[in-house]
């Protein structure tokens, strides 16, 4: 994942180098801190190996509910680490195999309903969890195969549509599944209730005590992350692994070289599915009921959200897409919160941003300045114009910077949210000055509308960011944060 | 670059951390020393905002914020509302999510909702463990209330926290379905449900009292997201009577009925309390039932709708929002309760569950008076109402 | 024999929807072999815009223009307005994407179909919107027809089969009777080559979106004139457009025609003669079925991988 350059501790000089190729050790020094004391400890850090990395975020996520006794807190953790193991199937699939697999979370469900049927009254089946578990995840990798086997005559586009319809195939049928030829396997709209807790070293794990989410499901749940994750690291250094990174890169190639391309694809999809299908009995055993509906279009595009924003094809970059993604989306249904944030990754992106150029801190200047004089200009034209609710703290503060009124003509949100749209897009086509100077009313509209359209409905609003994230994804970093970097040789 | 990004991450990172302190959120989960009556105190309503079935949160949402703004003032209450989404999409997972991050919050002393009878299930044992009360003003599945041997084996999904102001399924179904044997009567009856919980139930308690008395009742299935029900109307018989309608959007109600009559069929559409919309459904000869006349017929409640209105200009009362209003009533009424008996106090959350079942109220937004049954956590002589839609597109009480 | 005329003239009103916006799907896969997602929200905002500009003329109860001129300046708004949508999505979501992975434009058309719902709910809401076409001169358009038989086909149904075949006409005419669809249909067939012959491949391709989504803003109009329109359909509506695009052949207008047909029969005959629950699963069967035996579809040209 990292670059296997030779320590470039120093910048190629002048003429070329033997052995050496110039392209590529440029290439790695532009990636390189200058010299510094940052520099030296980025390379102290860059020899810690890997499992000590993995022992040191295990700890401090188990320390989770010893500091944190809200159950909300807790809960949150939870589903944050559901998402985590998500994330790291979903890896296999698209960051290792490089197969768009737009019916993943089918798989999910497909555990999670698996799980539902063997250990509930449903039917009257109670198998002991020791036993469930791996039969989930059996099933999971043979649901995997079956859907992977299309995969092997079709190409990227035809198996993402593939896929999708197998998704919505799934929902069809875990929906009408309730009058199956006559039975009700499914239980329909209604899912299925009433579904066992695990059963682990002689006791049942306990969900919530007095209504507060118990510890227990947490632990287990990070145990199970660490065996996903440290089996599939090791799957991945193995042949299997380089096999699919090849087939990744080249398919063509690969299969020149002699690969069984067909049969690594099948792989890839078994795996993905295998781990969505354990994760799936999770999510079943602590929710004690699934229905159809969960398992569906927004989690996908969540769970793909965290996959390319960490980086598609790293294990710790999609770990952390999903630590960054999925607090952020609860934390984003709360108007106080979202405000918070809002503002920190305005300020935070200028501060990143500027340190690279003089200018762009001006720019931040410029719009503080900016904002406080079209807020007294508003105000001195009409004081209903900014005297919208004040709450205290941080956004009565930042009231004194935003155009806030009191009551908000109808026309006025989508003419602004459209307004900034086109804003934004009109900056990203100037250039030099021109660029930076319509920053300015940008930044303060978007901020505008924000506070006024946004806020007051977090429920769109939170997707509204999710689609941003994607989209812009794609077009400034593909790789992600800790992806690599892939150079299409055209 | 990377660097830059780590730099970001870690920026990032300390906002979460602060982010998260600002939002105040209470830790303690041990049984609270007291929330003091003089400050404020919070209520949080559970209801899809968005998502497929969003309109109804949104409506519910507005009336409960205008019973906030008017009824707790006047008690000599300082209430905050807070939303929680909970999509039918979504499914139970966010409703548990959403129960505890309410059950952490110690300001936080009563519930109303869930809206939808999936995320009522998945949620009412988190809070009953945490001994909050939640009033539903539409999750009509009867089995959170009462034992009904259809679903689930008979047994009870509902705990002795959950409460509703409108009557479940148990009574809706067999209301409809006497009206169509005995006022109507009808020989033949189609009867459609959407695949999902609430149609599922209220489709499936009407067939059975209809066979009950002999009619003939044939079955039609379409999913949450049918638009278009030109198919299914060719499936209606030519000699059925009526078509038994349980949709939750009214405007469903009337594409199917325009279209019974773009293919000459002479069944009628009979509608559920989701159908109740005189601005959407408007087909005349068809029927709806409610669980409240129209309230924008009563003097009484003149004065609250001129006021929600104002609040919400170019907005039609709809059916799903006076219960939502008299939800809110029924908890501030019992927080108040509470308080008093407590001395300005409100020592633990089942303080406020052990007044809600003596709530009465006299100038009930539906009508009448309003108790709890003894029986149950349903209303007391919960009734429906059937309409019958005339030429001019108003309701009239029929039944 | 009643249920199955209602039934095909039911078929051929939904198939010439579908038909619409699986020609939005061929057209811009033709081009940029890009399936754009984005495609059946793009289908959904047209229906929204005409609704507003129906409640703008004053609304089905009181319309300030006669009915034709209604339907016409709807239709005509709605198709503008998402051709201008369509040039903005490419221009900023696609473009920059035009030499990556195959991948990545595809990502990015989910997050953009995800962003257009969000945002129009966002500012919109989530109540639907009906076009009240009812209203309109008493309901003659759903009370007055031709009759076939014992059936009487309304003239809502005929006015959507016809303005959908008009439309396809009309397009079949640009592509294949005029130089700009020459252009298209070369950059279809080989984008390098295309350019080196001197076709400027920017507009031609900005062409093409502007074509694919006017015809989605119609079909949006189309199907809001007789069913409430949400922010959420465009989902499902996309994804049926789609399966309808592939069972003719994805790259093949005549194909999208046929598929969508297709499709519209499949889905009507399925919930009339077979069960409503299950015609979803009916087609979708049908599609993977294609997908896996030929994935070409009727009409398309089986995929020449030159090595």
């Amino acid at each position: 994942m990292t670059d296997s350059t030779p320590h470039s501790s120093h910048t190629p000089a002048t003429g070329p180098a033997v052995g050496q190729d110039e392209w590529v050790a440029r290439h790695a020094a532009r990636g390189l801190l200058p010299e510094g004391p940052l520099r030296r400890v980025e390379e102290r850090l860059r020899v810690v190996p890997w499992w000590a990395w993995l022992v040191l975020f295990l700890a401090t996520m188990s320390l989770l509910p010893v500091v944190e006794s809200s159950g909300y807190v807790r809960r949150v953790g939870f589903d944050t680490v559901l998402y985590m193991l998500l994330a790291l199937g979903l890896n296999i699939v698209v960051g290792w195999g490089g197969l768009l697999d737009l019916g993943y979370v089918a798989f999910y469900g497909i555990g999670a309903y698996a799980y539902a049927i063997l250990d509930s009254d449903k039917f009257g089946i109670h198998l002991p969890t020791i036993v469930a578990v791996p039969l989930v995840v059996v099933i999971g990798a043979v649901a995997g195969f079956l859907v992977g086997l299309p995969s092997r005559r079709l190409t990227g586009d035809y198996l993402a549509i593939v896929t999708l319809f197998f998704l919505q195939l799934f929902q069809t049928v875990m929906t009408n599944g309730d009058s199956a030829f006559g039975h009700n396997l499914t239980g329909g709209p209604n899912g299925i209730l009433n579904i066992d807790p695990l059963h682990l070293f002689g006791h049942d794990l306990t969900v919530q005590h007095q209504g507060v989410f118990a510890v227990s499901y947490f632990y287990v749940a990070l145990a199970f992350f660490a065996v996903v994750y440290v089996a599939l690291k090791f799957v991945n250094a193995s042949r299997t692994g380089r096999a699919w990174r090849s087939l990744r890169e080249d398919p063509l190639a690969a299969e020149a070289m002699g690969m069984p391309v067909n049969w690594l694809k099948l792989l890839s999809f078994s795996f993905g599915a295998a781990v969505a299908a354990l994760t799936g009995t999770l999510f079943a055993s602590l929710n004690v009921s699934v229905f159809p509906l969960t398992f569906y279009f927004v989690l996908l595009i969540t769970v793909y959200t965290m996959v390319i924003l960490g980086g598609s094809g790293s294990q710790p970059g999609v770990v952390a897409g999903a630590l960054i993604i999925s607090p952020l989306l609860e934390m984003l249904r709360d108007p106080g919160k979202s405000r918070v944030i809002f503002f920190a990754v305005l300020v935070g992106g200028i501060a990143v941003a500027a340190r690279r150029s003089r200018a762009l801190g001006i720019t931040a200047a410029a719009t503080l300045a900016f904002g406080f004089a079209a807020h007294e200009i508003a105000r001195a034209i009409d004081s209903s114009w900014v005297s919208g609710e004040r709450g205290g703290g941080f956004a009565g503060f930042v009231d004194h910077w935003v155009i806030h009124p009191a009551q908000l003509a109808s026309w006025i949100p989508p003419v602004s949210y459209v307004g900034l749209i086109a804003a934004t897009l009109g900056v990203t086509l100037l250039h030099g000055h021109r660029r930076l100077v319509a920053l300015v009313p940008t930044l303060y509209l978007a901020a505008f509308v924000w506070e006024n359209v946004m806020l007051s409905k977090p429920e769109p609003a939170r997707y509204i960011v999710l689609g941003m994230i994607l989209i812009a994804l794609m077009i400034l970093r593909p790789s992600g944060l800790l992806g690599e970097r892939r150079v299409e040789i055209v | 670059m990377k660097k830059a990004i780590g730099l970001a991450l870690a920026v990032l990172a300390a906002t979460v951390v602060a982010a998260s302190a600002q939002g105040g959120q209470q830790v303690s989960t041990q049984a609270a020393a007291g929330v003091s009556c003089s400050g404020t105190l919070k209520i949080a309503f559970l209801t899809p905002l968005t998502g497929g079935a969003g309109f109804l949160g949104n409506e519910q949402g507005s009336w409960a914020k205008y019973a906030v703004k008017t009824l707790a003032p006047a008690m000599g209450l300082k209430v905050q509302l807070v939303m929680g989404d909970t999509p039918v999409e979504q499914g139970a997972a966010v409703a548990q999510t959403l129960a505890q991050k309410y059950v952490g919050d110690k300001k936080v002393v009563g519930i109303i909702g869930p809206s939808t009878s999936g995320a009522a299930v998945a949620a009412t044992q988190t809070f009953f463990q945490a001994g909050l009360a939640h009033i539903s003003p539409s999750a009509t599945k009867t089995d959170l209330t009462k034992s009904d041997p259809s679903t689930n084996g008979g047994k009870l999904e509902g705990t002795p926290a959950f409460f509703r102001d409108v009557p479940g399924d148990y009574i809706q179904g067999p209301t409809d379905a006497r009206f169509m044997i005995n006022t109507l009567h009808v020989k033949k009856v189609v009867i459609m449900d959407f695949q999902e919980p609430y149609s599922t139930g209220l489709a499936s308690a009407v067939d059975r009292t209809l066979k009950a008395a002999g009619v003939a009742t044939s079955r039609l299935s379409a999913s949450n997201t049918t638009t278009d029900y030109s198919a299914f109307v060719t499936k209606v018989p030519s000699d059925a009577d009526i078509v038994f309608f349980p949709t939750q959007k009214p405007g469903d109600a009337q594409t199917f009925a325009q279209q019974l009559l773009e293919q000459g069929k002479k069944a009628k559409v009979f509608g559920g309390d989701g159908s109740n919309d005189s601005s959407q459904f408007k087909v005349p000869g068809s029927y709806v039932s409610n669980f409240a006349p129209d309230i924008t017929g009563f003097k009484a409640d003149a004065k609250i709708i001129a006021g929600w209105k104002k609040d919400n200009p170019g907005k039609a009362v709809g059916s799903f929002g006076p219960p939502s209003y008299g939800a809110v009533q029924i908890m501030l009424t019992a927080i108040k309760k509470a308080c008093v008996a407590d001395h300005g106090v409100i020592k633990a959350r089942h303080d406020v569950l052990r007044q809600m079942k003596k709530v009465k109220i006299s100038n009930w937004i539906l009508g009448g008076k309003f108790a709890f049954s003894t029986k149950s956590n349903d209303p007391l002589n919960a009734k429906f109402y059937i309409f019958q839609i005339q030429s001019n597109g108003s309701y009239k009480l029929v039944g | 024999m009643d249920q199955f005329t209602q039934l095909t003239v039911d078929a051929l009103t939904l198939g010439s929807v579908y038909a619409l916006i699986a020609l939005g799907y061929t057209l811009v896969y033709g081009v940029l072999k890009l399936l754009n997602f984005a495609h059946g929200d793009v289908f959904m905002v047209g229906s929204f815009i005409g609704f507003g500009v129906l409640q703008e003329l004053g609304g089905t109860s009181n319309p300030v223009v006669p009915v034709w001129a209604l339907l016409v300046i709807v239709t005509f708004a709605a198709m503008a307005g998402c051709a201008a949508l369509g040039v903005v999505i490419e221009r900023f979501a696609y473009r920059p994407l035009r030499d990556a992975p195959r991948i990545a434009p595809l990502i990015s058309a989910l997050g953009v179909s995800f962003f257009l719902s969000n945002s129009m709910q966002l500012l919109f809401g989530a109540d639907p919107r009906n076009y009240n076409t009812f209203d309109l001169s008493n309901g003659a358009l759903y009370l007055k027809g031709f009759d076939i038989g014992n059936v009487r086909v309304p003239l809502l149904r005929i006015i959507t089969i016809v303005s959908a075949f008009v439309l396809m006409i009309f397009l079949w005419f640009l592509v294949n009777r005029t130089r700009t669809g020459k252009a298209m249909r070369a950059t279809s067939f080989d984008r390098e080559a295309a350019a080196m012959m001197g076709i400027n491949i920017d507009r031609v391709i900005v062409f093409t979106f502007v074509l694919g989504s006017a015809l989605a803003g119609a079909a949006g109009v189309l199907f809001a004139l007789r069913v409430p329109t949400t922010v959420s359909i465009g989902f499902v509506s996309g994804l049926k457009g789609f399966t309808a695009a592939v069972i003719g052949g994805i790259g093949s207008i005549p194909g999208a025609m046929a598929g969508g047909l297709i499709l519209g029969f499949a889905e009507s005959y399925t919930q009339g003669y077979v069960s409503t629950k299950w015609s979803d699963l009916v087609v979708f069967t049908i599609l993977i079925a294609f997908m896996i035996f030929r994935p070409q579809g009727l009409l398309g040209r089986a995929d020449i991988r030159k090595v």
